[in-house]
């Protein structure tokens, strides 16, 4: 009795209770569907403009590889003119005395000067008497003037012989030279298109898909990894003596001083490093440095130059200093270990006169240790490494640029792709709540479907006893059911809004359209 | 020079550090009070060894401050040194040595008082680290703890006020072997003084516990 009553409780109030599920469910959906769209769009949004960002660094990489191959190319331009001068004037003279050389030879008429010498032989013939002796003196005069004439050519022919080989490595130069050209100017133009490419292309993405950003960051990041472990090394060699320079027995902000000032004196090196390298051109991290003069760069490579081999002296120094320490330290350690017994106070007594001096040297039977300048060896391996650290420190500047602007691009890159996968998150939720909303109305439906039944059977009837339904009103009606309830399920808020009904069907069928604007 | 310009400006940097509630001192104070009555007189060579090893254990910038305990304790006379180790190792290790030297020749030459005042020579002790500004502060008492107190300086009703004040009872030999429960019984009242007078007490059996438990290595 109390389900009937439930039931029909539930029929009543059926209106209110979809609208109540559509409004909490469908707006809870819409809600979400618009976070989600607005949080894709700036995702989006977001990784455009790190691929612009990316596209731009590259093309300023591009620019800085081609106004360097440039200035090489430049450079070497003005290095030809001196190594072209003496090789143009070597092939301009073995040119000229090649073509004096063939002048020569071109000059000579080996047929006339056979026929000369054959004249020539004519009146000893005359002379002779027997032929074989004509054969013989005629062989002789031709051999003879044909030497004569051929006297001239062998300068040239020596010549040719000569300059032939300068010619060939000339020539071996020249092409080499132009090799050399060609590569540069091959990559001038390979800069150069991808420049074009870069700054004309419309597809940022595939633009900045291109730069390697994540492999270069791990290369920066480990050189950085191992520099950090060298500043944890100095900062034990240093931590020590740095209570010579500034005392013991204060902490700041529960630090101990000396560690305070060893770190402080870490930082200072490491500054002084990257002033360095900005100065000396290898790293763009200070803006300043880029609108200064070449002059005041100049001078500031100098400078921390000169601050970074001083850092260098002054961690040598406290490297020998902590030694000294430590030396101190032991022999205190040693000197309070000696039990006070009754031959201690002896000693303790002032000496009697006369008395000899008691001899305090029991340090000195210590073996005595390998040493290198007077120094221990871990003493001298201590200052090699203290005047080694500031350096490699200031070198540890070197990727230091790399991390810092390729962990933005990372962190860009990753923002971007958090959004929008936070927006994925958004519109499935959105649609889980659709879908939740669509089916506790289904079920609500279900639970009064008896009544819900009735009531639909009754007004048809009643609609049909009024009127005869034409045909134009009979469709829906014979889709029946299904088309009503799904009319009501599927709202879904994302479907563009139902087309607004001629006034006519508004007050042919009052139920439905009742429905959908609820 | 160099190192005094360096000293001033980290002085100076302190200074401002300070004002600022950064810097705060590690810096403690130890006073040594050494029993020369007639029962423990012998033992002060041991005992001055044991505050040799302390001393040792101490950083730059600590205080040490020792007395004896005589007839009557409470008075400047008992007071054997007074010295400030020095901010920079190297100079606290010269100052050290100093100290072991002078522990050394106080040991030799050391005499014997008819009677023990620990009270006063405790109430002497608390005075003189009153006036130290070390956050720590330390007494550490060479003695068999028995009092005996003359009629001219008895302290023994003196209420004292140790608070801020870590007392070390080291060394303490056994007067009576034949008696453990007083011996015991001694230790748990001289307890029950030092903390309801605010201070806080331990015991150490074993020489290596003295500097651990004074100089912070535990």
């Amino acid at each position: 009795m109390a389900i009937v009553l439930l039931i029909l409780v539930m029929w009543i109030g059926r209106e209110p209770m979809h609208r109540i599920v559509r409004q909490t469910f469908f707006f809870l959906g819409y809600m979400f569907m618009r976070w989600g769209t607005s949080l894709l769009e700036h995702g989006r949004n977001a990784r455009a403009v790190t691929n612009e960002k990316i596209a731009s660094h590259r093309a300023d990489e591009l620019q800085d590889r081609m106004l360097h191959l440039e200035e090489k190319m430049g450079k070497r331009t003005e290095q030809l003119a001196r190594e072209t001068g003496p090789i143009l004037k070597k092939l301009d003279k073995a040119t000229h005395e090649l073509a004096t050389s063939a002048n020569a030879i071109s000059d000579i008429n080996l047929e006339d000067a056979a026929e000369r010498a054959f004249r020539a032989a004519l009146p000893s013939m005359e002379s002779s008497r027997g032929l074989t002796k004509v054969e013989k003196n005629i062989a002789q005069n031709t051999a003879r003037t044909m030497n004569e004439r051929l006297a001239p050519l062998r300068p040239a022919l020596i010549t040719i012989r000569n300059e032939s080989p300068r010619l060939k490595e000339v020539a071996e130069k020249l092409v080499k030279i132009e090799h050399e050209f060609n590569k540069n100017a091959s990559d001038v133009n390979k800069a150069f298109t991808e420049f074009e490419e870069i700054v004309r292309s419309e597809d940022r993405r595939k633009i900045a898909s291109r730069a390697s950003i994540v492999v270069p960051w791990l290369i920066a990041v480990l050189i950085t990894a191992i520099a950090l472990a060298g500043v944890f090394l100095n900062f034990f060699l240093i931590e020590r003596p740095m209570a010579e320079i500034v005392g013991e027995g204060a902490r700041i902000g529960g630090i101990g001083l000396p560690t305070f000032a060893a770190v402080i004196v870490i930082f200072l090196e490491f500054v002084t490093g990257v002033i360095l390298m900005d100065a000396a051109g290898f790293t763009r991290l200070i803006p300043a440095f880029h609108s200064m003069s070449a002059a005041g760069r100049r001078v500031m490579l100098v400078v921390s130059f000169c601050f970074l081999a001083l850092f260098s002296v002054m961690e040598m120094t406290l490297s020998i200093v902590r030694e000294q320490i430590i030396e101190q330290q032991r022999e205190t350690d040693r000197l309070a270990a000696q039990i006070i017994g009754p031959d201690l106070i002896e000693r303790a007594q002032p000496p009697a006169e006369g008395a000899a001096p008691a001899a305090d040297a029991p340090a000195s039977t210590a073996p005595q240790r390998a040493n290198v300048f007077g120094l221990e060896l871990s003493t001298f391996a201590q200052l090699i490494l203290a005047g080694v650290i500031p350096w490699l420190l200031a070198a540890a500047a070197l990727p230091l640029e790399t991390i810092i602007r390729n962990s933005v691009f990372i962190l860009s890159i990753f923002a971007s792709f958090a959004l929008i996968f936070l927006a994925f998150i958004c519109k499935t939720i959105s649609a889980v709540f659709k879908n939740v909303g669509v089916f506790v109305l289904a079920v609500y439906d279900f639970i009064i479907f008896l009544p819900l039944y009735i009531q639909r059977r009754v007004q048809a009837r009643g609609a049909g006893a009024d009127e005869p339904p034409t045909p134009r009103q009979k469709e829906p009606r014979q889709k029946g059911r299904k088309s009503s309830s799904d009319d009501d399920d599927a709202f879904m808020l994302s479907d563009p809004a139902p087309e607004k009904s001629p006034n006519r069907d508004k007050q042919r069928q009052p139920e439905q359209k009742l429905e959908k604007a609820s | 020079m160099i190192r005094r310009l360096a000293l001033a400006a980290a002085a100076l940097s302190l200074t401002a550090l300070a004002a600022c509630g950064l810097v705060t001192s590690t810096n403690r104070s130890v006073f040594f009070v050494f029993d020369v009555s007639g029962t423990y007189v012998k033992s002060v060579p041991d005992a001055a060894s044991l505050a040799n090893l302390t001393v040792a254990k101490l950083l730059p910038g600590d205080w040490v401050g020792a007395s004896q305990i005589s007839a009557c304790s409470f008075s400047e006379k008992e007071i054997i040194l007074q010295r400030q180790l020095p901010t920079t190792p190297s100079l606290a290790s010269q100052t050290k040595r100093e100290l072991f030297e002078e522990f050394k020749a106080y040991a030799a030459q050391v005499k014997s008082a008819k009677y023990t005042d620990i009270r006063g020579a405790l109430a002497q002790a608390s005075a003189e680290l009153k006036n130290r500004p070390e956050s720590e502060r330390f007494i550490v008492l060479f003695s068999d703890m028995v009092g005996d107190y003359s009629k001219a300086c008895d302290t023994s009703h003196f209420e004292l006020d140790l608070k801020g004040i870590h007392v070390i009872a080291a060394n303490v030999i056994k007067s009576d072997p034949g008696d453990p429960k007083k011996y015991f019984d001694l230790l748990a009242e001289w307890e029950a003084t030092v903390v309801a007078a605010g201070g806080k007490w331990s015991l150490v059996s074993s020489p290596d516990q003295l500097p651990s438990l004074v100089a912070g290595l535990q």
